[in-house]
Parts: C-alpha cells; structure tokens; sequence
C-alpha cells in the first residue's frame, strides 16, 4: 500500500483533508475494511476504506491511467464504482452488470484511463454497504488551466450518517414505510385545519393524500441521522483553514444514502464553478440543494479574520451536517439558526395543482405569493402550451402526467422587451424545475438567491448540439405503502434491460409519478440536462426530478458495453428503481482485463 | 450587431475610450456604471482618460475563459498607458479600471443586463443595451476605464493613472470577478 494514501487516510479520519500534496500516483491500494464510525454521540460498525470512513481523497491526473487494487477485508462480497466516470464498463464496479464482484480476500485490480477532470467520488455497489460508509472522493486535475483561480481548496462530503445498518432501515422500511417519519400529522393538525379551511375541504385533501398512499411529510423516507461533513458531526466540526482574502474552492459531494442538502456559508458568496465535475459558466448563489450523488464545486472568498459556518440543512430539515471555515485552528463557527419549520409537500408535488394557474395572472408582478409561488415571468409565453392545466382529471392522480416544465426553462432573452421589471427582483425567480406551488421549492435562508438547474450553463460544451434521434420515456413510479419503487410501474427483477445503439443521441423523458425527489444516474454516459439553452446545455451525471416534474435529458450513446441506470437514494434504487442499460453495436469490447 | 474590423477600431480609438460595439454612442447613459460618477465613489480619483500623445508604454492584456493573461499591473503614479486589449475566449469579457467598490457596483448592472438579456455568455445585443430599464436608464456600455468585448475582438484603452488609489483591473461579467477575473494595479 501506498504510503501517501495511508497518510491521507489518516489526515482524513483526523478531519484535516488539506489537499495541498497532490499526488499523481497512477497506482492506488485500496483496502475495504470493517471500521468504527464514531460521529462524537454514537459508534457504529460500518464499513470504510483503508481503514476509514470515509476513504481518502484520490487524485488522479486527466490523460493518465490509473491502476486501483481493491482487496476485500470483508467477510461478504464488494465492489466499487466510480461514480460519474466516464470508463470502460468492465470498470465500472457494478456487480451483475459489469463485472461478478470481489469476493472476500480477493483483489481485483480496475485500469482507469482517466478522460475527464473535475470532483468526482466512489462508492460500493453491493448492498448497503454505501449507506454503511463505503464511500471516498476523488480528484481528477485537469490537463488545461482552469477556467477559475483558487488558492487553496477543499473537499467537502456530506453524508447521513444513521444510527441504523442500512439492511435494518429497508426491513423496517418494508414493514412500515413511516417507519423514520417523525412529524406524521395527527387528530391535532385535523382539528387545526379544520377551523381554518373547513371540513369539507380538509376532508378532501386528507383524501387525495390518501389515494396517494403518500403524507405531506413524506420528504425524506429516513430521518434520524447525523449529518456528516468529511466524516465528522456538527458537534465534531470539521474545519478548513484559509487566509482572508484567499479563495477557497469547496468540492461538494453528497454521498448521502437518501437526503438531499441546503448548503451555505452564511456571510459568504458562493460562485458556482462545477456541477458533477463538469464546468459551468460562473453563478453567484446565497445557497444550493444538492442532491445525493451530485457534486457542486464553488469558489468563496472570505475576506474576515473569523470563523464562517458551513450549513448544509436537510431538505425536509429533520438533520444536518455543520462545519467551519476558519482562518485559525481551534475555532468554531457560530452555528446559524436552524429552519425548524418542516417544508410540507402540496398538492402541486401530486402534479394536481392546476386549478389556479390562470394564465391571465401572470406577469402581475406578485411573485413568490400563495399557490403561484412565483411564475417564471421570463417564460410565460413559452409555458403556456405545455400546461394543459383545465383537463387534469384530479381523480387518477396515479397515471398523472404532471406539469411539463420543460417548456418553461428556458427563458427566451429575445422577447422580453414587455416584462414586468418591478416584478425581477434580482435572482428570485422562481424554480422552474420545481412544480409551480410545490412545498419543496427552496428559499435563501437569507432572502438571496438559490441555485436552480435553470442557471447551469455548460462552460465549455462537451458534445455539439444536435437533435435527439428519439425519445424514451421513464416514469418514476412508487408504491408508498409497500415501499416499493419501479420504473414505468415495473421493478428491476421484473423489467426489460433498455437497449439503446451506439451513435444515437437518446432524449430521455423522466415523468416523476411519485411525490418524492429521484436523483437518477445513468452510469458510463453523460445525462445533457435539458434546461432549454441548446448548446450551453450543462452535462451531469447525476439528474435530480422533483415530484410532480417532468424533466429531459439527452445521451450521446458513445460507450459499448452495459450499463446500470437507476435511483440514486439507496432504498428506492434496492426496492426497484433500476434498470440496465445495454448499448448495442459500436467498437468492439475489450475482454475483462485485470490482475486476477 | 455592428461588427469593426481591428484597424477601425484602433484608429477609432486614438482619444479616450473605445469599445468596438458601442462606438458612435457617446451619452454616458449609465453614470453609475462603476466608476467616479455615482454610487457614491464621487471623490474616489480613479484617473481619467489618457492622450496619445503621453503614452510612454503599452500594456498587451489578453482576456482567456475566465482569467486575464496577468496577475496584476505596475505603473507609475500619474503615469499614461496604453492597454491594447484582446478577447482571445470563447465568451465576452470586460477589462474595466477601477476600485474594488466601483466593480463590486457595476458587477450588480452587468448581472443585470444579462438578466435582461442584453448580455449573453458569447455575445452582446446591442438593440437591447439601449432600451430603457424602467428606471430611466439603458444599459450602454460606454464608460471611457472599461471595454466590452465579443470573443475574437480587440480594443484599446488609454489612461493616465491617478497618484494613489487603490485599484483594480476586472472582468465583471456575472461570476468572472469571483473567479479570479481580476488583478491589482500597483501605483508606484
């Protein structure tokens, strides 16, 4: 084993993950080992990397191949993929797909001919052992200079860390799909509702959630953890040092099992420069939501001889990771308050909120008010076709297609000679990627501005912009009550691989059918996230869809071999929400090659 | 949009200011537009538009996605220099002289225009730079310490430097600043 990764394994398990020694090893050892997880108030048994979880930064160098041993210490069988990769399939880590797995005691060497650069990271693909703490980061420096400059930077992971194995949470899951939501609504919030709207209307509702099998808390399936960052609790406080003025560049990875994260540095602005290792045109937010398996990077510039809290609040905010940024060792931030109120799912995250969206109401200039919550007045005109809002049928909320927000991402520059100004409060639009009234649309904890997909712009396009050769279309489909989650209604175990040919641009089309956010990730080929600004189009490998949404996104089919396409939260992607993908024709595949 | 070849603009650009697609507007419509004229820098002596005739020195400054070729620039207290400034991105730049408040201002007006619109990552619409923005002012780009410049152009800039301000060079299209866009002029 390589003596530097031991080293920042040891850095690492003591929370100092300075990333000032970069190494440009082309050979890696990892070893997975049973670990204690100790977040301060609990130790666990989980399952880590060299010792440690999480496991160390590896940095790898664009052009170089990198060799990694992965030896399993555990009495149970592992692998590795190496999320958002762009490698040859027999690489990339997925047992049944991709390659059988590493039994225990074995080592199995991937050959990585690195082809990209930006913030990636790696995780197990068996089990839970990913939930369990099998999880690292990677680096990946590219061959040109950047399109940003920092002074010095770190990597910042999140991760819900559960006092529970992820094998107990899905068996409890199973037996009880409520099982980890704590703020059920009682006879109590009936009575309160009651008095304020009525009985009958209060009635009704109950029934649509009802029909739904699903509860306006149902944000987050797993509450009950600690929020992580590199590791370490809030009371545990990871720290990054800087010097005022510096720029500091925090690589954000969420590597959480099943929550998504509002990140912010109060006091700071953060401009993001990278979104899932890819650069984007350079945008100013106040706060982001990072969903899991996504990366942000972003440059922020303290330029005060204090401590800044870095706050990454769950979405449905029942956790949260804290950390500090400190121009001195010892120091803690002082932590903001936190958002106690629960957000509460509506009918809008049903893809039923349409009554009210009378288009004679836009452009009024009331933005952010009642069940408008702000019409994208830029894209007003656009939008219009695509709400076909007067014929939903609000009794077969199951088949629903929900609001089509493609139309309304992109915002046509060309036309807005009539728009309302006093209504453009300067980056408070509201998200088009959220259906317009959802209870998850996110708010500035400071009133600023929150990051949206709509303000991804690819930097530098990656593929030209061509017209996709056809369209797929993937329902995210869910039983609440069973917890179980499929695609177009159908499990894994039951469906069809989805054969795509070598050379096509597919467009995909996912309908969210379920009232939860699905982060999906389609391993070995990049996702195009159809915001509506053709070529600027940004490349994910990560695409966050949010209920009662449908969002696009293209794939130029431009890797052999098969591949696995699922939901990224690891209990709807264990229960169902999973596909393989084959792509058929193309350069022939080389034939598994390792040190085995 | 009107499109200069480089020799016009330079010959154009012999007295103050030039910026390629704005030439033949020369109301400053936007006086807040980041330099001595509002947002309360008034005193704030940033130097003033140089002759020809005083230049002693040119600076070549080429503008890259997203960084300028220099870290910084040193010249003399007082001093005219010449900046032969050159867009060798993909996307539109500014190169604009001025304090670290007036581009913190002025970065809220570009972030605007493109907003609006006026403003795209590659290039610039001029028929929307003109159009009133509902406070009685447009969004043309025409300040003598700044150019605007489309992938692929090139400009000039004179400027005789004040004896003591701290300043700055900076690109303050949306997040170009903040990521490192930017650079210290030295006074000596």
């Amino acid at each position: 084993m390589k003596k530097r990764i031991v080293l920042r394994a040891l850095l690492g398990a003591l929370g100092t993950v300075m990333l000032s020694a970069p190494s440009f090893a082309a050979t890696y050892d990892l070893t997975v080992d049973y670990v204690e997880i100790d977040t301060g108030t609990m130790k666990t048994r989980g399952i880590g990397y060299n010792g440690s979880s999480p496991g160390p930064t590896l940095r790898f160098k664009e052009g170089e191949e990198v060799v990694i041993n992965v030896t399993n210490n555990l009495e149970e069988a592992t692998s590795i993929h190496w999320h958002g990769l762009i490698l040859p399939y027999q690489m990339d880590g997925v047992p049944g797909i991709s390659f059988p797995g590493i039994e225990p005691g074995e080592t199995f060497t991937y050959r990585i001919p690195v082809s990209q650069s930006g913030t990636y990271w790696f995780h197990s693909h068996s089990g839970f052992q990913e939930p369990d703490g099998a999880y690292g980061s990677i680096i990946i420096e590219p061959q040109k200079r950047e399109p940003f400059k920092f002074d010095r930077e770190y990597v910042v992971v999140l991760k819900d860390k559960h006092p529970h194995s992820g094998e107990r949470i899905l068996r409890n899951l199973k037996m009880m799909p409520d099982y980890y939501n704590r703020n059920q609504r009682s006879l109590g919030d009936f009575i309160m509702d009651v008095r304020k709207n009525g009985l009958g209307a209060t009635l009704s509702e109950r029934a649509d959630w009802g029909a739904m099998r699903m509860m306006p808390t149902d944000i987050e399936d797993v509450q009950g953890f600690v929020g992580l960052i590199n590791g370490m609790s809030p009371d545990q406080n990871w720290t990054g040092l800087f010097h005022p003025e510096e720029r500091v560049r925090l690589r954000f990875i969420n590597a959480s099992a099943m929550t998504y994260f509002d990140v912010r540095i109060p006091g700071l602005e953060m401009t993001v420069v990278q979104a899932d290792g890819n650069n984007v045109q350079p945008v100013k937010v106040d706060e982001f939501r990072i969903a899991v398996a996504e990366t942000y990077d972003v440059i922020v510039q303290p330029k005060d001889d204090k401590a800044y809290a870095i706050m990454a609040e769950s979405m449905g905010r029942s956790g949260y990771g804290f950390g500090t940024l400190a121009p001195h060792e010892g120091m803690r931030a002082e932590m903001p308050e936190l958002r106690k109120e629960a957000p509460l799912l509506t009918m809008a995250d049903m893809g039923m909120n349409h009554r009210d969206m009378g288009h004679g109401d836009m452009g009024s200039g009331e933005t952010g008010k009642g069940d408008m919550a702000g019409m994208d007045h830029g894209a007003a005109p656009s939008g219009n076709s695509a709400m076909g809002n007067a014929a939903m049928d609000h009794g077969s909320a199951g088949s629903m297609p929900g609001m089509d927000h493609s139309g309304m991402a992109g915002m046509d520059h060309s036309n807005m000679a009539g728009m309302d100004h006093s209504a453009m409060a300067m980056g408070n639009r509201a998200d088009p990627f959220y259906a317009a009234g959802s209870g998850l649309t996110p708010k500035a904890a400071n009133g600023g501005k929150f990051l949206s997909y709509a303000d991804l712009k690819a930097q530098k396009p990656l593929y030209a912009d061509r017209p996709a050769t056809r369209e797929i279309e993937l329902r995210l489909t869910g039983n609440m009550e069973r917890y179980s989650w499929s695609i177009n209604g159908v499990k894994y175990e039951d469906a069809e691989p989805i054969r795509l040919k070598y050379g096509e641009r597919v467009r995909f089309k996912f309908v969210n059918e379920t009232m939860m956010s699905h982060p999906m990730h389609l391993h070995g080929m990049w996702s195009i996230l159809d915001t509506g600004q053709g070529k600027w189009n940004p490349v994910k490998h990560t695409i966050n869809i949010n209920p009662g949404t449908t969002v696009y996104s293209e794939t130029e089919v431009d890797e052999p071999g098969q591949w696995a396409f699922h939901c990224h939260l690891s209990y709807h992607m264990a229960t169902g929400m999973f596909r393989k993908v084959v792509v058929e024709g193309g350069p022939a595949v080389a034939t598994l090659k390792n040190g085995n | 949009m009107p499109s200069f070849k480089k020799s016009l603009i330079r010959h154009i650009a012999t007295s103050t200011v030039l910026l390629s697609t704005l030439a033949g507007m020369q109301a400053p419509a936007f006086a807040g537009a980041g330099h001595s004229g509002g947002h309360g820098g008034a005193s704030t002596d940033i130097g003033m538009p140089g002759q020809l005739s005083d230049v002693r020195r040119t600076i070549r400054i080429v503008m890259e996605d997203n960084f300028f070729d220099q870290e910084k620039i040193i010249v003399r207290a007082g001093e005219t220099v010449r900046f032969m400034i050159e867009n060798k991105g993909e996307f539109v730049h500014e190169f604009n002289i001025g304090t670290a408040a007036m581009h913190a201002d002025h970065q809220k007006e570009m972030f605007m225009m493109m907003e609006h619109g006026a403003l795209e990552a590659d290039k610039i619409n001029m028929a929307m730079m003109e159009m009133d923005m509902g406070n009685g002012m447009t969004m043309k780009h025409d300040d003598p310490n700044s150019v605007l410049l489309e992938p692929g152009q090139s400009a000039e800039v004179i400027w005789t430097f004040p004896k003591d301000t701290e300043l700055e060079f900076a690109c303050n299209v949306p997040g170009h600043y903040e990521s490192g866009m930017m650079g210290k002029i030295r006074l000596q």
